[in-house]
């Protein structure tokens, strides 16, 4: 099994874990957005929802999952980062790029760290109910209950756009990682990168912003 | 005044180290009475004949061929390795890209895997190890074989050649965020792998030159696209793209194990 750690240990190796595992995580995000969305159309859907994950046998498998995916991806990730760090010893003192950079993939380890903290709170507040006043409250409730308070409703919204634009470079990256890079399919993947991140980023915005400024908690 | 008669002066803001090991500064040497259609090189050529004038040390710069195909010069200018010139390399910027009174910085390449040597020489030599360790075909010596007895589809042809336009110079590692060497390394997989000449040995090639690559000290790629954007020979992303696909192959499907090497590039 050697040949399983020089694969992680190596440049490309690394790349290829960040990159599936993240496109692992985009596949999470997406029922997750869309089960979060039942917010909309009512309590008594959304908490339905909410007592059906919860009862499933297999959550707690899929829970696990979705951890080793996250672990996977960040450590490996910032693996990578700190050997790009030191990769370059001396820096410029000037640099202009030539284009190739966008805003998404210069901020890729900001990003990262604004969702990881933000991941921290949010399963902490909403699965383990840290900082709400009632421990048996409906998840509905606990939801509006949180996102009353603006500060909290606007840190979930920016931190969602964080993750917007982490996606914005990092869907079409981890193609052009896996080795699908080609002239039929890479410009409509490329565009499929960008609506998703804005998809993604705008639809889960939008709770905290509806229920704390636009009435949706009343 | 007509454009061949118009002159300008510009401050050129040069970094110079006497050694590997020493300590660098910037120094600003004025340029006087430049004309367009100088090269960028011919005006530093001229600041350097003033210096050794005065028995000063000139500015140590790489170059070679000074017409764009060696790969030789490294400079980076106004933080654009190769200066701001599309697909061309730094020997090709001319002063007309100028105008009276600019003034320009001008650094070596940086990265670990490339040291300082002097000045703006830097050992790029981390890269003649990735080809040593993978970057060929073993095949007999001899006569030439009959030009037609292997055939390439002309679509592969021109794609391993547009990969085989790499000169070497290091500007994508000088232009990474990441000091990453993924589009040369990954130039010099495709000529091959494009080709069936390259197929007999094409896992053992990708995973030496990626280990050879990893063990230089080169950063990992994240797909930022500044070296396609500053490659003077327009080598395309694409070539990483299949880099890593040949990665996956011997890494996945083919029997082959890792195969050290060593810093010489030589097999344990
Ligand atoms: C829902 C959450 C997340 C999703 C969907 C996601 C998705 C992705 C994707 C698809 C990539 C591109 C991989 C590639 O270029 O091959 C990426 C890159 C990256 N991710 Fe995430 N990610 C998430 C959370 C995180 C977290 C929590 C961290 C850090 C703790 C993180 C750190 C990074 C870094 C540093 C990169 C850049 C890697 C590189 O190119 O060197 N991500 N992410
Ligand atoms: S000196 Fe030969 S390419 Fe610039």
């Amino acid at each position: 099994m050697r040949w399983l750690c020089d694969f992680l240990n190596s440049s490309i190796g690394k790349k290829i874990s960040v990159g599936l595992a993240g496109l692992f995580l985009c596949g999470f995000v997406v029922p997750h957005l869309l089960g979060n969305l039942l917010l909309f159309v009512g309590m008594a859907q959304f908490n339905a929802y909410a007592h059906f994950l919860q009862a499933n046998p297999l959550t707690p498998a899929a829970e696990l999952g979705l951890l080793a995916l996250f672990l996977l991806h960040g450590t490996v990730a910032l693996w990578a980062r700190w050997q790009n760090w030191r990769a370059r010893p001396v820096g410029y003192d000037t640099v202009a790029s030539k284009g190739g950079r966008t805003i998404g993939s210069r901020t890729m380890t900001y990003t990262a760290f604004l969702v990881l903290a933000f991941l921290i709170l949010h399963v902490a507040m909403f699965k383990y109910g840290w900082g709400s006043a009632f421990h048996d409250e409906e998840l509905f409730q606990r939801v509006m209950d949180f996102f009353r308070n603006p500060w909290i409703a606007g840190g979930y919204a920016l931190a969602l756009i964080g993750l917007g634009l982490h996606l914005s470079h990092g869907f079409e990256s981890a193609f052009q990682t896996l080795g699908v890079n080609h002239p039929k399919y890479t410009p409509f993947i490329k565009v499929l990168g960008v609506l998703f991140a804005v998809a993604v980023a705008g639809a889960f915005a939008a709770i905290p912003i509806w229920a704390c400024f636009l009435g949706g908690a009343k | 005044m007509n454009a061949q008669e118009k002159t300008m002066d510009v401050t050129l803001r040069v970094w110079r180290q006497k050694g590997p090991d020493q300590p660098g500064r910037f120094v600003s040497y004025a340029a006087k009475g430049v004309t367009p259609e100088m090269s960028f090189f011919e005006a530093l050529d001229t600041i350097n004949e003033g210096l050794v004038a005065k028995g000063e040390d000139a500015i140590a710069f790489d170059h070679d061929c000074r017409e764009g195909i060696c790969g030789t010069c490294c400079l980076t200018i106004e933080g654009q390795p190769h200066g701001p010139d599309q697909a061309a390399t730094g020997c090709q910027l001319h002063m007309r890209a100028y105008k009276d009174g600019d003034a320009i910085t001008i650094e070596p390449f940086r990265a670990r895997a490339f040291p300082v040597i002097k000045d703006l020489v830097v050992d790029r030599s981390a890269l003649d190890r990735v080809m040593a360790s993978g970057g060929f075909v073993s095949v007999n010596t001899g006569s030439a074989g009959e030009a037609n007895a292997i055939l390439v589809p002309k679509d592969k042809a021109e794609a391993a050649m547009d990969a085989a336009a790499c000169i070497g110079c290091g500007a994508c590692v000088a232009a990474c965020p990441n000091a990453s060497a993924m589009l040369f390394v990954s130039a010099k997989v495709s000529q091959f792998a494009l080709l069936p000449q390259g197929g007999p040995e094409r896992d053992r090639r990708v995973l030496a030159m990626q280990r050879q690559m990893d063990l230089e000290g080169f950063g990992n790629c994240s797909n930022e696209g500044e070296c396609e954007a500053v490659c003077p020979k327009e080598v395309k992303l694409a070539n990483i793209a299949r880099l890593n696909r040949e990665y996956i192959r011997a890494m996945f499907w083919s029997h082959e194990v890792h195969p050290k090497v060593d810093l010489e590039g030589q097999e344990e």
